[in-house]
């Protein structure tokens, strides 16, 4: 077993301690107290990976070694800063609660699906064809070359690694190796349970901020983890399960931002625009739709555009220019956008790229998209909530009409990439699910963290529409 | 209880029912069972078990053998085999990198080696080293 165990154990140690240095880092992100517990795990975790791949990055352009050196001298560097930057705000503890038989219940289900992720991903060594042929094998090239080697961009017979994606998720798998001290793509999956634990972190930790219940919460995190066409074996070391992660970040950092829940909503949006747009193309496209949004759902209020605007585009900007930096301007070659004004040929491919989406999904899926409807129909209107599941609404769209352009037709990108992209989007369509729910579950009164952080508002009003609960700025 | 609450509770029941489904315990068992078996394996040999050299198993035999035995310093691998799939170069690329590789080109670069796949011997070069599966070849 002592070949696998042993990297397994040594991947794990490696996991926890960049996790704990984003924890560190996560001071500059949330506010102190129980209150924001969960939320912070899961945005150090993401934290803690950016510094990990930023490492990688910095020692490249500093012809140095990546290692526990660059990654110990930038942790240091960003917990300082955030240490000096960090939320002066604390939220209040909130009275402790006994643990209901429902929560303990619906807790179970909840790390049965961590559980049962684990068993998917760590069966092998990671073998998807977008690992192995893209993010896995830039990773591997970048780890045994210690530097980006120019080729990656420029020859045509590595067009199949799609020179045109961003390099965030293979400088941390390079990143990762580079702590572990060799390249071994099956302790490595362990990442991918992490992931998904941080995800349901921040889902239960942003739901319960929102004023949901305990069982409201540990069941939509249960729910989630349940769910095998993101979580699965074939997922595993592809870009969907890091972009889910970044999605939900984003999206519910967006919500936090326009309802100015705490001082460090806008470094998160921040991060979590870095995350998207180093992850995958379309997380730019993620960046610029929740931008969008965010100017027409703050249209009511005063003070979002400039500063929100900002944390959204600046740091998107920066990541597409280091990209261009790197590799220069790349097209996206399996795209032809000549089709965007050429109507008469485009209509078709629309037509195509629905009629096999929808011929070729599965009678469970209908099922599940009936089930999703009845949920969102019995939950009430939250503006928090409509604006995640506007934010995946635009996603799916545009995860089904991309096809429309493929150079390779549309039911070959449906066939390949439509049902797995649009998983991604599935903690983004949860948390806004569960947000619409909140009204029907809250938090008992007088022991939500926002009530018990002073808000002025109830924890489903808090849900329901935008608003800002207050909190404390004791102690420093 | 009221009718939203109950609507929605039969809602989540039909969904955490349908993804209870999709993961179903008869592969979790299986996955379970692999990983006993090849746990104790070197990391090579626990690709060749898995999912990733299913496609041609003695493939990746080939591929990994050739890897182990190319010169330090080769600038490059020529893979031939008779049936070129993007599954063999995707395969091929990942397991040779950092070392750049081509599937079955027409010319292969100067200083390059060749790793036939099969019984084929490329005319005009010299059998380097014999793999499980074919050969190394380099030019005179």
């Amino acid at each position: 077993m002592s070949a696998f165990v042993l990297p397994l154990a040594a991947l794990a140690a490696i996991l926890l301690a960049v996790g704990a240095v984003g924890f560190g880092a996560a001071v500059a992100l949330v506010p102190r107290g129980t209150a924001w517990r969960a939320d912070r795990l899961a945005w150090g975790f993401g934290a803690g990976l950016a510094i990990l791949a930023g490492s990688v990055a910095l020692a490249f352009s500093m012809r140095a070694a990546p290692g526990w050196l660059p990654f110990l001298v930038l942790a240091t560097v960003v917990v300082s800063l955030a240490r000096v930057l960090r939320i002066r705000e604390r939220a209040h503890p909130a009275p402790v609660r006994r643990l209901s038989a429902a929560s303990k219940v619906l807790f179970a289900i909840l790390i049965a699906g961590i559980a049962l992720y684990a068993a998917r991903a760590l069966t092998e060594p990671m073998w998807a064809n977008d690992f192995v042929a893209v993010w896995g094998f830039k990773g591997k090239t970048f780890f045994f070359e210690r530097a980006v080697p120019e080729r990656l961009f420029r020859w045509l017979s590595l067009g199949f690694s799609h020179p045109e994606y961003p390099v965030g998720l293979p400088f941390l798998y390079a990143g990762i190796a580079f702590l572990l001290g060799r390249w071994d793509d099956h302790a490595m999956a362990l990442l991918f349970p992490f992931l998904q634990a941080a995800t349901l972190l921040a889902l239960f930790g942003w739901l319960r901020r929102r004023g949901a219940s305990r069982e409201l919460a540990f069941g939509a995190a249960g729910l989630l983890s349940f769910f095998e066409p993101l979580y699965r074996a074939f997922t595993t070391g592809m870009a969907e399960v890091p972009l889910s992660f970044g999605l939900l970040l984003l999206g519910t950092s967006v919500c936090d931002r326009l309802d100015r829940t705490d001082r460090g909503a806008s470094r998160r949006v921040a991060v979590a625009s870095v995350i998207c747009t180093a992850t995958k193309n379309e997380g730019l496209y993620f960046v610029a739709v929740a931008l969008v949004l965010a100017a027409i759902f703050s249209l009511a209020q005063r003070g979002f555009a400039a500063r929100a605007a900002a944390m959204l585009a600046l740091p998107a900007a920066l990541v597409v220019g280091a990209h261009r930096l790197l590799r220069g301007s790349l097209p996206l070659r399996d795209f032809d956008f000549s089709l965007l004004v050429q109507p008469g040929a485009l209509a078709p491919r629309v037509k195509e790229s629905i009629a096999v989406a929808v011929a070729e999904t599965p009678v469970a899926a209908w099922l599940g998209v009936a089930a999703l409807a009845a949920l969102l129909l019995a939950g009430r209107d939250s503006t928090a909530g409509n604006r995640l599941l506007v934010l995946a609404a635009c996603g799916f769209a545009a995860y089904l009409l991309l096809p429309a352009l493929s150079v390779r037709g549309p039911a070959w990108l449906v066939g390949t990439a439509f049902f797995r992209t649009v998983a991604g989007l599935a903690p983004l369509v949860v948390a806004g699910t569960g947000a619409r729910l909140i009204p029907l579950w809250p938090e008992p009164a007088g022991s939500s963290p926002d009530a018990a952080s002073g808000s002025a508002r109830g924890p489903a009003a808090s849900a329901a529409s935008p608003g800002p609960p207050i909190l404390s700025t004791q102690g420093s | 209880m009221s009718g939203r609450r109950l609507s929605a509770l039969t809602a989540s029941a039909v969904l955490f029912l349908l993804f209870l489904l999709q993961n179903r315990p008869s592969e979790v068992l299986r996955r379970v069972r692999v990983l006993q078996a090849t746990a104790s394996r070197e990391l090579a040999l626990r690709r060749l078990a898995g999912s990733g050299a299913a496609f041609d198993r003695a493939y990746f035999v080939f591929l990994e053998s050739a890897r182990r035995l190319v010169p330090a310093g080769t600038p490059g691998v020529a893979i031939s085999v008779e049936q070129p799939t993007t599954t063999a170069l995707y395969l091929a690329s990942y397991v040779f990198a950092p070392v750049p590789v081509l599937l079955s080109p027409r010319q292969v670069p100067p200083r390059w080696i060749a790793a036939v796949y099969g019984a084929r011997q490329p005319v005009g070069w010299r059998e380097i080293a014999a793999i499980p599966g074919g050969a190394l070849y380099a030019r005179p």
